[in-house]
């Protein structure tokens, strides 16, 4: 996830002006009105959902509160597996540093739902080779998968070192800045589902964690993180759209299932030890979570309603 | 992601204008922009050709070849046999709905995710479109509890001789062949029926094909090697025959896909006879060796020893035309691939080898068996594909396609 700048305000003036525009531009669709789909259907829906009070940016304090308190629980463990690492990496026990740096990544994707919240911090702690210019080799390519890259692709403690102690220098800073950083309620609300499209992007395409593997433990941990935000949106999605939230609950808790019985001796294995049968089976059962949380964002949409007709629009002439 | 990013600042209006031509809306891109047809001449006709969805036996068997075809091989993911049946129904009434048309539903506000992906617009037309669903052996293994119901005949492929099959790219739990006159169409159709069945199947692997236009000429179209393929396959009008050879005592049939790699640079560099020769027909008409039309008899019986057509020679391999080996015919459907180069910067591109019979063992293997070792097989790679069981169509909109192994 890329940093954004949340401007709320000037998000709702946008939709505002887009709202009107709509409306003006619906009288001038009316006469196609024979061509739309039944206006009853469409009215008693946005009647239906119009019965409950629409969700306001300020329903979202106690969510993103709560989610900032996760995150903040997270860092202080983070941080704790850092410095294993950084002693392990110092002491020469490879094993050892590999061990801490799979906890402390999982740990940093518990915390997926905020990563668009952290701007630079983010890029400098769990920032990939690719795009950065001279890829693994850039000055630039810091944070935990620099240390992976050392701890798995060279095999090397020595080389972890340096991007070892950065990477505490980092976590340790975004810790004291957690408190203070902004969630934007729409950008929040998206995270529901797009932490497993990047789960499926990234990880279980297998280009996030290419020496180490640790797709699935990063899985575990967006899974973790997903629960945490659907958990926060739970009043407000309960009344407005109790389906969703149990297809949502039930999708999850299989893929939870999934990835238990993929354990082997008690620990998750590399990706690409898996069978291309477990590698569908995670990645469908992935897939299928994120379609169900998909319908999450919009039921708690802070924006104001736009006019029905604009997103109807007229039958393509035939 | 940063979709939603349209909200803030100026990218606000190019998106709200790129949304209303997905919707078709008129006066948002112009009173121009969607100029309908002039009446009576309907330039959108020629997506409406239509096949049946339902019916004794599956469309996309008998069905001449459409322009496009997408295989694509399935596992299932789900842990309930319950699940499993409802996805595979729900194939079914997709699918039927697909090759009917329909208005696509693009999504109201506080619906979520848009319910049509929109890909050809708010109407979706038939496209002559054909969805074809098969089970392979793999399904019947323990999982599901459907161990006794393994149609007679259906096995995993095996490993032939001068195969080099690849594991990822071979075999599956489930078939489908998505066959029709568009592209657009059929990546409209393999989208809805991937999404209505998430959680339940996970493509394993995916071929798209294609065909030459009719307008290259008369006769069987061409395969990449450049020989008229196909002239000699059973007359699918000949219902008799279709029972004896394609349809088994239910209604259905077995595929036998495979992927089947040509080396087209290798072959480019060979001389036209000695390519004539392998396969035993003219580069140019199609016709047999020593004969004028390509449709004319080879005359096997008047050339015993070879001297016309090589006795190993691809044609005469596959079908000799005596009375023992034409019970062994197969029907076959194939398209052209073609999907990018391999390390060495060859092209990766062949035939889309698919073959309908009664009994792959009786049939298919035979004519294998003999082309085993054939001089054609330096410039051919088969890399992957499988054997599955195409049940007998669904009877009517109540019915699914696979029904009778999961009830």
């Amino acid at each position: 996830m890329r940093p954004r700048s949340p401007v709320v305000v000037l998000a709702l003036a946008a939709a505002l002006v887009l709202a009107l525009a709509a409306g003006c531009a619906s009288k001038n669709g009316n006469r196609s009105a024979a061509r739309q789909p039944p206006a009853a259907t469409v009215a008693s829906r946005v009647i239906l959902s119009g019965n409950i009070p629409r969700v306001r940016a300020a329903d979202f304090r106690g969510p993103t509160a709560l989610y900032r308190r996760h995150v903040r629980a997270k860092l202080k463990v983070m941080l704790r597996d850092v410095a294993r690492l950084r002693s392990a990496a110092a002491a020469g026990d490879l094993a050892g540093a590999r061990r801490a740096w799979l906890a402390a990544d999982e740990r940093y994707e518990e915390i997926g739902a905020a990563y668009g919240a952290f701007g630079a911090l983010d890029a400098a702690i769990n920032g990939r080779a690719a795009g950065l210019p001279g890829g693994a080799r850039s000055r630039r390519f810091t944070g935990l998968h620099r240390v992976e890259l050392a701890l798995w692709g060279r095999s090397s403690t020595r080389d972890a070192a340096a991007p070892a102690a950065r990477l505490t220098r980092d976590v340790a800073r975004l810790r004291t800045h957690v408190g203070r950083i902004a969630i934007d309620p729409l950008e929040y609300a998206l995270r529901a589902h797009e932490v497993l499209e990047d789960t499926l992007h990234l990880q279980l395409s297998g280009q996030a964690s290419p020496w180490s593997g640790a797709a699935l433990t990063a899985l575990r941990g967006n899974l973790r993180g997903t629960q945490v935000v659907l958990d926060s949106l739970r009043p407000l999605l309960v009344r407005r759209n109790p389906a969703v939230v149990v297809r949502a609950d039930r999708a999850l808790a299989q893929l939870s299932r999934a990835l238990s019985s993929t354990q082997q001796r008690g620990a998750l294995p590399r990706w690409d030890a898996v069978s291309q049968r477990g590698r569908e089976r995670l990645a469908g059962l992935t897939a299928a979570a994120a379609e169900r949380l998909a319908y999450v964002p919009d039921i708690v949409d802070p924006r104001p309603a736009r006019p029905v007709q604009r997103a109807f629009g007229d039958q393509e002439a035939r | 992601m940063r979709r939603r990013q349209f909200l803030t600042g100026g990218a606000a209006l190019g998106a709200g204008v790129a949304l209303d031509r997905l919707a078709g809306r008129p006066d948002a891109g112009g009173e121009a922009g969607a100029a309908g047809a002039a009446p009576g001449s309907d330039p959108a006709a020629a997506l409406q050709r239509r096949f049946a969805f339902d019916g004794p036996h599956q469309a996309g068997v008998l069905t001449e070849r459409q322009a496009h075809a997408i295989v694509v091989a399935f596992d299932a993911i789900t842990s309930s046999p319950a699940e499993l049946a409802e996805g595979v129904r729900e194939l079914s009434v997709r699918g039927r709905a697909l090759s009917a048309g329909y208005e696509a539903l693009l999504g109201a506000p506080g619906d979520g995710p848009t319910p049509d992906s929109g890909v050809v617009g708010p109407t979706v037309t038939p496209d002559g479109l054909t969805v074809t669903i098969g089970v392979g052996a793999s399904l019947f293994d323990g999982r599901y509890g459907l161990a006794g119901r393994r149609p007679a005949a259906l096995k995993p492929m095996p490993v032939f001789g001068d195969d080099a099959l690849v594991a990822a790219e071979t075999h599956g739990d489930l078939l489908l062949q998505l066959c029709g006159d568009t592209e657009d169409g059929l990546i409209h159709a393999l989208r809805d029926l991937m999404r209505s069945t998430r959680g339940v199947l996970a493509a394993r692997w995916k071929v798209d094909g294609f065909l030459p236009p009719a307008s290259r000429g008369s006769g069987a179209g061409r395969n990449l090697l450049g020989f008229k393929d196909g002239t000699a396959n059973p007359d699918t009008g000949d219902a008799g025959l279709m029972d004896r050879l394609v349809w088994d005592g239910a209604g259905g049939t077995y595929a036998v896909v495979r992927t089947i790699r040509n080396r087209v640079e290798f072959w480019d560099r060979v001389a036209r006879s000695e390519q004539e020769l392998m396969i035993g027909r003219l580069k140019d008409t199609g016709a047999p060796l020593g004969r004028r039309k390509e449709l004319d008899d080879p005359d096997y019986a008047g050339d015993p020893k070879g001297d016309r057509i090589p006795l190993d020679a691809h044609m005469r391999l596959a079908r000799p035309r005596t009375a023992a080996t034409e019970g062994e015919r197969i029907l076959r459907r194939g398209y052209n691939y073609s999907r990018g180069i391999d390390e060495a910067g060859q092209l990766d591109m062949g035939l889309l080898f698919v073959a309908f019979n009664r009994d792959p063992a009786r049939q298919f293997e035979v004519v294998q068996g003999r082309l085993a070792g054939e001089p054609l097989i330096d410039y051919v790679v088969p890399t992957g594909g499988g054997y599955f069981y195409l049940p007998p169509g669904a009877r009517d909109a109540q019915d699914w396609v696979g029904s009778g192994l999961f009830t």
